[in-house]
């Protein structure tokens, strides 16, 4: 039997490391578990749409360069819940923490 | 063929309605419209409001307003509903003796003693002696765990106190695990060199240690008469996630009744008569002296909203009501009056206070030297009171519709007749009839006799002291969500296809939930989702509005039955209909049938002319009553 980790899934693509590491960071505050896979795919909407698709709790981050997008299993795709462009750390640490917060059906920040 | 539009303005709704006079002397109704009434009831500035409901309700058949034949305003009765509020008590901290919040996360658990030591001055520790630390956002995460590490081999350090949202952060990072409390603003406010004592609770739990009196004398090592001073600490920590507490000489939570001042109740007593109600102690150096023949009584306003309402009962048949000047009560008693005063401004206008309701509340207040941003909950008293004059000057209002719509308008019938003439349009009523008028401002009764006698009477206190109270015991600040909390239900946004209802009903949809929802409490309003920004339970906002509504209504409900029922006893009253903006709510109709029940009382919420629900009831008599008056 293979038992998945009920795991937020990042995937990136060439990811700026500065914001991949605040949105991490946002995720662990939260106290929830998550996987980053680097993928071959441009598209943040897809990137993103397919992370909280392929995630077993159902939320999922894309990150492409500097634009990071976050996504929730049952929105259509480009329907993002969250999508920033060069964020600064808050922003960043934020996008992390409402992922996180969607797994444990909490309010957003 | 002509059109006859009655038109109702209240103190926060003017409502109107349209009827057709055929030749046999037949009403048809046609049309209904109602919107906010613009300005102060009985003043110029409600025309505006006149002219579009009137506007509304005519394109709704089709018609102009220049059509109208003839438009009768209710002779409303010269009495104004306002509201405030007053804290009685306030919490203040000195010293920065303590911390008490509610992170979102903080980490670790259990509870540690040591000295304050700022992070910059960690060389400076000495071996021997236990510290907890405390980091301001200026150190990331990362530093702060590496800094701690390196340190943890020389010095004790026993807990950290965070500045940042960063606890579970710095924790992973530790290679020996503290508990650690976070999102401490003030975080600069902290002595350092003074003994600490923090506490993080389990999951799921509340501090337990620094919530107990004998706790924190047992971490910081008080003796008895240090422990009795640090009491009200304690009792101000209870149900917090996190607590620190700081062994500070002069440090104390204080609890300070503010001087309210006193309510004096003007009763037309008898002469001679046996001079103050009994129990109630007269008022020294009496700024109000007592004209001849009348009495005068007095209640401070921080005995309580229930004292202040039975020394109202005991005062009998009140004149007027005033405050005690220079004090908060009085400030509010006579901007009230003011504002009445701007209204009739005839020579000599009696403006008087008749009525006052008074709830007991409790208001999150911010403390005063908190570093973390706490609040504790102060008692307050909410007040309504119901200004009387002796005329509104509706005939102004008259001449000016007039003047803007060329038709003929008039000022007739008194507004409780003509409310009871449209509620007797309900399906299953009949006289003698009794109804309760709930609106935004006040709360009216009127009993009608078999032969057509009218007997009434105005309450302070309605709807907008409702709103008032959802406002300040949530800790709102916006008198707009109060209202609209006030009038929808609850629910809970549990996942993107589904909500849990209040009632505890789960309720799916087809479509996904916008994610702006995810998670928060929301009002089903009838367009869609209103969503409510504060971070409150929806178990605690149902009880607060539940509560809100019950304080008001029915204390007024009994209140103004009593008064217009034959020997004041509630069992001579039969029927009750319940008419007004606040029949129309989706659970006080309820709550007062099920207080009417034990009297064997018929109470239920009007149907007038078996369509229009609760209101529209005043605009309805005034059109029916034209055929009246034409026989």
């Amino acid at each position: 039997m293979i038992i998945k980790k009920p795991s937020i899934f990042i995937y990136t693509c060439q990811a700026d490391s500065r914001i991949l590491k605040e949105i991490c960071a946002g995720i662990e505050e939260e106290g929830v578990f998550f996987e980053v896979t680097e993928q071959d795919e441009e598209d943040i909407d897809l990137l993103a749409w397919q992370a909280a698709n392929d995630s077993m709790p159902g939320s999922g981050i894309g990150i492409c360069r500097t634009t990071a997008a976050f996504q929730m299993r049952g929105l259509e795709k480009g329907r993002n819940v969250e999508r920033c462009q060069n964020p600064a750390r808050e922003q960043s640490r934020k996008l992390g923490a409402d992922s996180a917060r969607a797994v444990k059906k909490q309010a957003f920040k | 063929m002509s059109y006859i539009a009655g038109v109702d303005i209240g103190n926060s709704t003017t409502e109107v309605c349209i009827g057709e006079a055929g030749r046999d002397g037949h009403i048809h109704f046609l049309a209904s419209a109602s919107c906010r009434t613009t300005g102060t009831k009985g003043t110029l500035a409600n025309v505006h409001g006149i002219r579009t409901a009137l506007k509304q309700a005519m394109e709704s058949i089709g018609r102009q307003t220049d059509d109208l034949s003839l438009i009768r305003l209710n002779e409303a009765a010269p009495v104004i509903g306002d509201t405030a509020m007053e804290t009685l008590t306030e919490t203040i901290i000195t010293d920065s003796s303590m911390i008490g919040h509610n992170p979102s996360t903080p980490a670790g658990a259990g509870q540690a003693v040591g000295k304050l030591l700022l992070i910059e001055n960690l060389t400076y520790a000495e071996q021997g002696i236990s510290y907890i630390v405390a980091a301001s956002s200026a150190h990331s995460y990362e530093e702060v765990a590496g800094l701690i590490n390196a340190a943890s081999s020389r010095i004790t350090i026993t807990g950290l106190i965070l500045q940042a949202d960063e606890a579970v952060l710095v924790e992973n990072r530790l290679q020996k695990k503290i508990p650690i409390i976070d999102e401490v603003a003030q975080i600069h406010k902290l002595p350092d060199g003074v003994m600490a004592a923090i506490e993080v609770a389990l999951p799921g739990q509340a501090v337990r240690m620094l919530s107990n009196p004998y706790g924190i004398a047992t971490l910081l090592g008080l003796n008895a008469e240090e422990t009795r001073t640090i009491t009200p600490i304690a009792k101000s920590l209870i149900g917090k996630r996190s607590a620190v507490v700081l062994k500070t000489p002069g440090g104390n939570v204080r609890e300070n009744v503010l001087p309210a001042g006193e309510i004096y109740f003007h009763t037309a007593g008898l002469a001679g008569a046996s001079g103050y109600a009994q129990g109630l102690a007269a008022p020294s150096g009496e700024p109000y002296p007592a004209a001849p023949g009348r009495r005068v009584s007095s209640v401070n306003l921080d005995e309580g909203a229930d004292r202040i309402m039975q020394a109202l009962e005991e005062a009998g048949a009140i004149q007027d009501i005033s405050g005690q000047p220079d004090t908060n009560v009085g400030n509010m008693l006579s901007r009230i009056r003011r504002g009445m005063g701007e209204l009739d401004k005839s020579e000599g206008a009696d403006i008087r206070i008749t009525d006052i309701l008074a709830v007991d509340t409790l208001a999150p207040v911010l403390v005063s030297g908190a570093l973390a941003g706490e609040t504790c909950l102060e008692k307050a008293v909410g007040i309504a009171a119901m200004v009387r004059t002796q005329k509104l000057p509706m005939q102004e209002i008259a001449s000016q519709l007039h003047m803007e719509l060329d038709t003929e308008v008039t000022v007739a019938g008194v507004e409780a007749v003509m409310a009871a003439i449209g509620a007797l349009t309900t399906p299953g009523t009949m006289l003698p009839l009794a109804i309760l008028d709930m609106g935004g401002g006040s709360t009216d009764a009127a009993l009608i006799s078999k032969d057509g006698n009218v007997t009434m009477t105005h309450q302070a206190g309605a709807g907008e002291l409702v709103s008032m109270l959802i406002e300040t015991e949530l800790g709102l600040g916006d008198r707009h969500i109060a209202e609209q909390i006030k009038k929808y239900p609850l629910a809970k946004v549990e996942s993107l296809y589904h909500m849990r209802m209040e009632n505890g009903q789960m309720s799916f949809v087809e479509e996904s939930i916008d994610p702006r929802f995810y998670g928060r409490v929301v009002l089903l309003a009838e367009d869609g989702l209103i969503r409510i920004e504060q971070d409150i339970p929806m178990e605690k906002i149902v009880q607060v509005r539940q509560e809100a509504k019950r304080k008001v209504f029915v204390t007024n409900a009994f209140r103004a039955l009593r008064r217009v029922a034959p020997g004041n006893n509630l069992k001579n009253i039969s029927n009750v209909v319940l008419v007004g903006g606040s029949a129309e709510d989706f659970e006080i109709p309820e709550m007062l049938m099920e207080e009417f029940a034990s009297y064997r009382i018929v109470c239920g919420r009007g149907n007038i002319r078996g369509s229009m629900g609760p209101r529209n009831a005043v605009a309805t008599g005034l059109v029916l009553s034209y055929v009246g008056e034409k026989k």
